[in-house]
C-alpha cells in the first residue's frame, strides 16, 4: 500500500502541476507529496528491515539495497521540494523566470521522483530500464529551464549520450533474459534463480553492455562526459537530485545485474571490471577537481568521484561492499547539502565562477558554515562517515589490490586539495562591492533544507538508525 | 519460407543502415529509417503468423504506428518548418565511412560476437546481421554532425535491437513491449521539440556549432 501513497501522491502533484494556475498550490502540493513520499519510504524501509522484503502486486518488490536507495530519494526528494518553493521565489523575484516556466518545473520534477522509485521499486529489469530512461526525459527540459544556449546544449548531449547509453544497457538486460523460457513479468528474483542456465560467455558480455549503459547514467569514466554539463547548468534543486540520487539509482541497476552475473561465472570478473571503471572515474575526477573554475562543475566532478569510490568499494567486495552501500547513503545526504548551498552563493552571487566569488563566509554566514562542512565530509575529513566509508574500502582493497589502493589514496588526496583550494578561495578574503545585501540568508526556505542534511549527516556519521544498520547489513550480503 | 521471409526483411534493415551512411538529404534519412522501421514491423508481423497471438499483432501494428507513421511524420514537419535539405554531414568522408561500415559488419562476424549468436542457432546468419545493424547504427549515430540524423541513428540502433531480440527469441511480453513503445513516442517528441530549440538557438541543425559548454 506504501508504495501506492508514493505513486499516487507525486501523480496527483503532477496533475495539480498542470491543472492548477496558483503557484502556492502547486508548491504547497509538491512539498506535500514528497513528505507523503518519505513517510511511505519509511514505512517500506521499516519492513523490510523487519521481514527481508516488501512486496505489493506481482509489480513491486523492494529488497534492502532497494528500500536504502528509495529512502535516500525520498530524503532528498523533501529537501528538495522544500528548497524548490524558496529558490524558484527568488529567481520569480529577480525576473530569471516566470509562472509558466514554475509550472512546468514542479510538473517535471514530481515525475522525475515518480520515475526514480519506480525504477527502484518495480520487480521487472525492462520496467526498471524504462523507468531510468522515464528519467533521462523527465530531466532533459529541466537541464534546458534557464533555456540558455549552454543549457540547450547541456541538454542535448544529456539527452543523446544517455539515450545510447540506457540502449545499450537495454540491450545487456535483453540478454540476461536467455536464461529464462517462456514470456510474462520476468523479476530480479527469476533471473537469479535461472542465472545457472546462462551461457558464462553470454552473461560476460551481458555485464559489459550493462555496466556501459547503466554506468552512463551513473556517470563512470569515461561514460561521464553528460554530467557535468548537465549538474551544472540544471537548477540547483534538479542538480541535487541528478547527483545525490539518481546516479544511485543507475548504479543500483548495475549492483543487481553484477549478483546474477556473479552467480554464473564468480566475483572475478565484474569486480575487475567495476575496480578499473572506479578507479579511472576517481582519477580523472582528482584531476578535473584540482584545476576546476566553476563550482557547480567541482560538485559534478567530485559525483564522479565517488560514484567511482562506491564502484571500488563494489569491486573490493566484502566488508569494502559494506561501506560502499553507506558511502551511496552518505553521498546522498552531503552531496545534495552541498549543492543547495552553492544554490544560495549563486543567488547572492550571481555567477557560478570560483574566481569571482569571495568573502561569502562573510557574506552568507549560513551557507558558508554549510559548504565547508560538507567540503571536509565530502572530502572525508575524520571524524565524517565518509572517513568511514572510504578508510574500510581502501582497507578492503589493501591486502588483493595494494598498488590501485594506493593510487586512490593520492587521488584523494588531490581531491582534498583541489576542494581545499577553491572553498578557501571562495569563502574568505574581500567580497565584491557589487554583492549586495539581497537574497540568501533572510529566506528560510533556502537555508533549511541544507542545513536539515548536514545535521543528519552528522548524526548518521556517529550513529545510524537500528533498522537502517539491518538494511545496510541485509545489502551487504546480497549484494 | 518463415525463414526466407525473415531474412529477406533482416536484410533490408541492414541495407537502410548501410544507405543510411551514404546519403546526403534529409528527407532521405527519413525514407530509410521509414523502410527500415517498415521491415521491422513485418518481421514483428512474422512472430504473430507463428504464434497467431493477437497481441502480437498489436504490437506489430503499434510499431508500424510509431516508427513508420509517427516519427517519419514528426522529422518531416521537422525538415520542412526549417527548410533543411541538407543537413547530413560526416566527420569521415563516405569511403571512410563505407570502410568502417564494412569493419564493422566483419566485427558482428567475429568469435567476440559467437557466443551471442549461438543463443539460436537457426537464425545465425540473421542475428549476425542484427548485431552488425546495431554497431552500424552507433557508428552513424558519432560519425554524423548533424541532429536529425543522431536522432535516426539511435532509433537505428534501438530497431537493431529489437530484430535481435525477435531473432534471439528474446521478446519481452506485449505489455512491455507497449511500455517501450510508448517511451520511444516520448523520446522522439522530446527529441524532435529540442532539434527545433536548438535550431532557434543556434540557426543550424549541426552539432558542431554548439560551443557554448566548451567556451565557458
Amino acid at each position: 500500500m506504501a508504495i501506492v501513497i508514493i505513486i499516487a501522491s507525486l501523480f496527483v502533484a503532477a496533475l495539480t502541476g498542470i491543472a492548477s494556475r496558483q503557484r502556492k498550490t502547486i508548491e504547497t502540493v509538491s512539498i506535500a507529496a514528497s513528505l507523503c513520499s518519505f513517510g511511505a519510504a519509511v514505512a517500506i524501509a521499516i519492513e523490510v528491515a523487519s521481514f527481508g522484503t516488501y512486496s505489493f502486486l506481482p509489480l513491486f518488490s523492494v529488497d534492502a539495497l532497494g528500500a536504502i536507495i528509495m529512502l535516500a530519494v525520498a530524503a532528498v526528494g523533501v529537501a528538495t521540494a522544500f528548497y524548490s518553493k524558496g529558490y524558484l521565489r527568488e529567481e520569480t523575484a529577480k525576473n530569471i523566470i516566470g509562472f509558466r516556466r514554475v509550472k512546468q518545473y514542479f510538473i517535471l520534477f514530481n515525475l522525475f521522483l515518480l520515475a526514480m522509485f519506480f525504477a527502484v521499486a518495480t520487480v521487472n529489469p525492462i520496467i526498471m530500464w524504462i523507468s531510468i530512461e522515464a528519467t533521462t526525459l523527465s530531466t532533459a527540459f529541466l537541464i534546458s529551464f534557464y533555456n540558455k544556449p549552454s543549457a540547450m546544449e547541456a541538454a542535448w548531449k544529456y539527452l543523446m549520450v544517455n539515450s545510447v547509453g540506457l540502449l545499450l544497457g537495454f540491450f545487456g538486460t535483453l540478454l540476461y533474459f536467455t536464461s529464462i523460457h517462456g514470456t510474462g513479468l520476468v523479476s530480479w528474483g527469476m533471473l537469479f534463480a535461472n542465472a545457472g542456465h546462462l551461457n558464462p560467455a553470454v552473461a560476460k558480455i551481458a555485464f559489459i553492455f550493462v555496466l556501459i549503459g547503466y554506468g552512463t547514467k551513473a556517470g563512470l569514466v569515461p561514460m561521464h562526459t553528460w554530467l557535468p554539463d548537465a549538474h551544472s547548468k540544471a537548477p540547483v534543486p534538479i542538480s541535487a537530485l541528478l547527483s545525490g540520487v539518481l546516479l544511485n539509482v543507475a548504479f543500483l541497476a548495475i549492483i543487481r545485474f553484477k549478483a546474477v552475473t556473479d552467480s554464473v561465472l564468480g566475483v572475478h570478473f565484474s569486480q575487475t571490471l567495476l575496480i578499473w571503471f572506479g578507479l579511472a572515474s576517481i582519477i580523472l575526477a582528482a584531476f578535473t577537481i584540482l584545476t576546476q573554475k566553476n563550482y557547480k562543475r567541482l560538485l559534478a566532478y567530485s559525483s564522479i568521484e565517488n560514484m567511482g569510490i562506491v564502484a571500488l568499494g563494489f569491486g573490493f567486495g566484502g566488508l569494502a561492499a559494506l561501506a560502499a552501500v553507506l558511502h551511496m547513503v552518505y553521498h546522498a545526504l552531503v552531496k545534495p547539502a552541498l549543492f543547495l548551498s552553492s544554490g544560495n552563493i549563486f543567488l547572492k552571487y550571481s555567477t557560478t565562477k570560483i574566481k569571482q566569488v569571495r568573502g561569502a563566509l562573510a557574506a552568507l554566514p549560513i551557507t558558508g558554515i554549510l559548504f565547508i562542512v560538507g567540503f571536509l565530509a565530502i572530502t572525508g575529513v575524520p571524524p565524517s562517515g565518509i572517513f568511514l566509508t572510504e578508510f574500510s574500502i581502501l582497507a578492503g582493497g589493501i591486502g588483493m589490490h595494494p598498488v590501485i589502493t594506493a593510487v586512490a589514496i593520492l587521488a584523494f588526496a588531490l581531491v582534498f586539495a583541489g576542494f581545499l583550494k577553491h572553498t578557501s578561495s571562495m569563502m574568505f578574503g574581500e567580497r565584491p562591492d557589487d554583492v549586495g545585501s539581497g537574497s540568501g540568508e533572510r529566506n528560510y526556505w533556502i537555508l533549511i533544507p541544507p542545513l536539515a542534511l548536514v545535521i543528519i549527516f552528522i548524526c548518521f556519521s556517529f550513529s545510524l538508525p537500528p533498522f537502517l544498520i539491518t538494511l545496510l547489513h541485509n545489502a551487504a550480503a546480497a549484494y | 519460407m518463415a525463414y526466407n521471409f525473415l531474412s529477406f526483411f533482416v536484410i533490408i534493415v541492414f541495407l537502410t543502415v548501410v544507405f543510411l551512411h551514404v546519403t546526403r538529404k534529409n528527407s532521405m534519412v527519413i525514407a530509410l529509417y521509414a523502410i527500415q522501421s517498415a521491415a521491422i514491423t513485418l518481421i514483428l508481423f512474422g512472430s504473430f503468423f507463428e504464434t497467431h497471438a493477437v497481441s502480437l499483432a498489436m504490437i506489430a501494428l503499434l510499431t508500424f504506428a510509431v516508427k513508420v507513421v509517427f516519427a517519419p511524420l514528426f522529422f518531416t514537419r521537422l525538415i520542412k518548418k526549417h527548410r533543411l535539405t541538407f543537413s547530413a554531414s560526416t566527420y569521415l568522408n563516405v569511403p571512410l565511412s563505407l570502410l568502417a561500415v564494412a569493419l564493422l559488419a566483419a566485427l558482428a562476424h567475429s568469435r567476440i560476437f559467437a557466443p551471442l549468436v549461438a543463443i539460436m542457432p537457426d537464425h545465425a546468419p540473421m542475428i549476425t546481421l542484427a548485431i552488425a545493424v546495431m554497431l552500424i547504427a552507433f557508428l552513424l549515430i558519432i560519425n554524423r554532425k548533424g541532429i536529425l540524423s543522431q536522432m535516426v541513428g539511435i532509433l537505428s540502433l534501438e530497431n537493431g535491437i529489437v530484430a535481435f531480440s525477435v531473432l534471439s527469441g528474446l521478446e519481452q511480453s506485449p505489455a512491455l513491449q507497449a511500455g517501450i513503445m510508448f517511451n520511444l513516442v516520448i523520446w522522439v517528441t522530446i527529441a524532435s521539440i529540442f532539434a527545433s530549440m536548438i535550431y532557434r538557438h543556434f540557426g543550424s541543425f549541426e552539432t558542431t556549432v554548439m560551443k557554448h559548454l566548451k567556451e565557458e
